[in-house]
């Protein structure tokens, strides 16, 4: 880092500002919702440099480097392991064939996990230093968001922190989200100071006139109606351009999928019939069950059909992951949503990270969150049957009581950050 | 129990998100869209972004035209997936504040449930920051209102809620998502209109409102309306992309095929 001037800063000492849109942080949220594992990606943006200097009573100026950064958009990965492999080997061509031209406007990238520790793994410790070799950004942000619940599933946190971890101190930057604020309308007002003096009515009145057309409106407002109405035409136009590609990705994304189911049904009768021919050629006693011919995919079809209007449950880009609802097959046929079995109805739609510590890290809080029978989290694999059970409704005001000290409000104010790295949470939590 | 959980398609829950994330200096509110069904599971397909005609902390109310524009949108769902769909509950903001309900939400839910038992109530907290571990928070939970006794005060009950994946977003809820600056610029028209139509007002207070319904408009459209395009821009990159990627799969898996 070059100094500047007669002014000397340290490296270590910036301040840093960073902000997020609502709209992207909410696409990150819904783009994780959609995945029913760890999900990643890379955070896209501007970083900007601005020296405040403070004058003090000494005359002597100081001056802060102020380190702005500024996430414009997100690139979601479509899996994990895109761009690394098992031992955080990052692989620069898949990142290339990821990125394309947006790579020089990478600024960070971001994990979501469920049920772990807000502190970077082991393996994104790895992924994060090659990353920032790899794309020469020496202050490369890690942007980390958890999930956590409640025992039955009513209340649910999304935290999120944004980690600078290449530098040694003030490793933790706040994220903001800019939004409307107030509104003040209260800025307007009813009445007009009182005054008295004929000179100022008819001075203002005169040369006020200039800001009023003939029907006595703002030539302001007019303009400004203006732009907005300009700017709300092209939402709506972008936005129907939006609406007809996400009907061609579903479109295309459904073929894709009968494709897929396809050539699982012809293995499967290529192998079912080398099977029978072997068998015919060498009869044996039937030592094994009656097979299953019913292959998991045709269940996963009548569930597709369940889960009109649009996409099927999970689509995956490729077929590395196994599906959601294959998955949920190896448990427990009934969990369709319309089943009969009511208890089970809830199971379906909980995207759980596969293989994802069912127990969180051991902590001093664990989880405990609050309200539900059963406050220990972590065990939700195994509450899950329970959770919509009715009496536990009529148990919960009496509940309160019990509830060991810690869980009462960790939920909302959160856990103390961990004090020493994880264990490769990730690995557990990400998908096979 | 008149129902057992909340199924939030993912979509909508990503309106809702935009909405409350949309300021943090007042509670915003919508209704929400769907069914229930035979197992009292209520699935939300869409949400409606409501205009607070009261902004006052004490009060939520919607009018009845937004509950009859809320029953038309229901119906166009309803429409176009071919299945009855109507309004199955409501959800609003706590910015800076806990999750939890308040006495007045609670009273709220229950009078909504007088109408309709199975009507649920959802609240997202949000712009919440732990200053010592710089961890923001946002948070989302469903509840139900319930009577201990007759003439007791009114307890919330808490509702499971999933949200479930729905890989694209739906032609209802990107509606409903450019919605938000349009009805945030109505509101302002609306209170500007009552000021402008006060006549006692001189000149100077008169281009002092006019600029203040400037700068306001300005705010939306530079905090909501330009963040909004942007995204929706990406959006459309991304689908391409995603297309591209797509119809190669496509190709690929059709040659596989037709080789076996």
């Amino acid at each position: 880092m070059t100094p500047r001037g007669a002014s000397v800063y340290r490296w270590d000492v910036s301040i840093m500002a960073a902000s997020i849109s609502g709209y992207t942080f909410s696409s990150v949220c819904y783009h994780s919702a959609n995945s029913n594992s760890d999900h990643e990606g890379f955070l896209l943006g501007e970083v900007r440099h601005e020296e405040t200097v403070s004058i003090s009573d000494t005359q002597i100026s100081s001056s802060e480097l102020l380190q702005v950064v500024e996430v414009h958009n997100h690139e979601p990965c479509a899996q994990l392991f895109s761009f690394y492999d098992y031992a955080g080997q990052v692989n620069e061509e898949s990142l290339n064939r990821i990125l394309k031209d947006r790579r020089k406007n990478v600024i960070g990238w971001y994990r979501f996990r469920r049920n772990t520790q807000q502190q970077m793994s082991f393996r994104e410790q790895i992924i994060h230093k090659q990353l920032t070799q790899l794309l020469g950004v020496p202050d490369l942000v890690f942007l980390l968001f958890s999930f956590i619940s409640t025992a039955n599933n009513s209340t649910h946190a999304l935290e999120y922190v944004l980690f600078r971890p290449n530098r040694r101190y003030n490793q933790r930057v706040t994220l903001s989200i800019p939004n409307l604020g107030n509104t003040s309308q209260q800025e307007y007002k009813v009445s007009s100071v009182p005054n008295t003096s004929l000179n100022y009515a008819k001075v203002i009145k005169e040369h006020g006139a200039e800001f009023f057309d003939k029907d006595g409106v703002m030539k302001d407002i007019r303009t400004i109606f203006q732009v907005y109405g300009a700017l709300q035409d092209k939402v709506q136009s972008v936005c129907g351009e939006v609406e007809q590609s996400e009907r061609v990705k579903e479109k295309v994304q459904e073929e894709v999928n009968k494709l897929k189911q396809q050539i699982v049904l012809r293995k499967r009768k290529t192998t079912d019939e080398e099977r029978r021919l072997q068998e015919a050629q060498n009869p044996e006693p039937r030592l094994t069950p009656e097979e299953n011919t019913e292959p998991p995919e045709t269940s996963l079809l009548s569930r597709v059909a369940f889960h009109t209007p649009s996409t099927p449950e999970r689509p995956g880009p490729s077929a590395n992951p196994p599906a959601y609802a294959d998955l949920l097959s190896l448990q427990n046929d009934s969990l369709l949503p319309f089943s009969s079995s009511p208890t089970s109805a809830a199971l379906l739609p909980r995207p759980q990270a596969v293989g994802s510590p069912g127990h969180p890290s051991p902590s001093p809080l664990g989880l405990g969150l609050s309200a539900g029978p059963n406050p220990a989290a972590g065990q939700e694999d195994d509450e899950e049957d329970d959770d919509d059970d009715s009496s536990e409704y009529e148990n919960l005001v009496s509940e309160v009581g019990q509830l060991p000290p810690v869980s009462a409000s960790v939920l909302l104010q959160g856990r103390p950050a961990a004090l020493s790295p994880d264990g490769d949470a990730s690995v557990r939590g990400s998908q096979t | 129990m008149a129902v057992s959980a909340v199924h939030l398609e993912s979509d909508a829950f990503l309106v809702c998100m935009n909405h409350a994330l949309s300021t943090e200096k007042e509670e915003v509110m919508g209704l929400c869209i769907g069914e229930v069904d035979t197992n009292r599971i209520v699935h939300i397909h869409s949400v409606i972004i409501l205009r607070r005609s009261d902004k006052r902390k004490d009060r939520v109310e919607i009018s009845p035209e937004q509950l009859s524009s809320a029953a038309t949108e229901s119906y166009r769902l309803a429409d176009m997936t071919g299945r009855p769909m109507r309004v199955v509950g409501w959800y609003h903001s706590h910015p800076h504040i806990t999750v939890w309900p308040s006495h007045v939400d609670v009273r709220t839910q229950a009078m909504y449930q007088m109408m309709d038992q199975g009507f649920v109530g959802l609240i997202f907290s949000c712009f919440i920051e732990d200053k010592n571990t710089k961890t923001g928070r946002v948070l989302y939970t469903c509840f139900q209102s319930v009577q201990a006794q007759k003439g007791s005060e009114y307890e919330r009950i808490e509702i499971p809620i999933h949200v479930v994946p729905h890989e694209a977003i739906g032609k209802v809820c990107l509606e409903s998502a450019v919605e938000l600056p349009r009805i945030l610029c109505q509101e302002e028209q609306d209170t500007y209109r009552k000021i402008h139509s006060l006549t006692h007002l001189d000149p100077i207070t008169k281009i002092h409102n006019g600029s203040v319904f400037t700068k306001n408009l300005c705010s939306q459209m530079s905090a909501v309306s330009g963040p909004l395009l942007q995204w929706l821009e990406d959006r459309l990159e991304q689908n391409r992309q995603s297309v591209i990627e797509l119809q190669l799969d496509k190709e690929r898996l059709t040659q596989e095929l037709a080789t076996m």
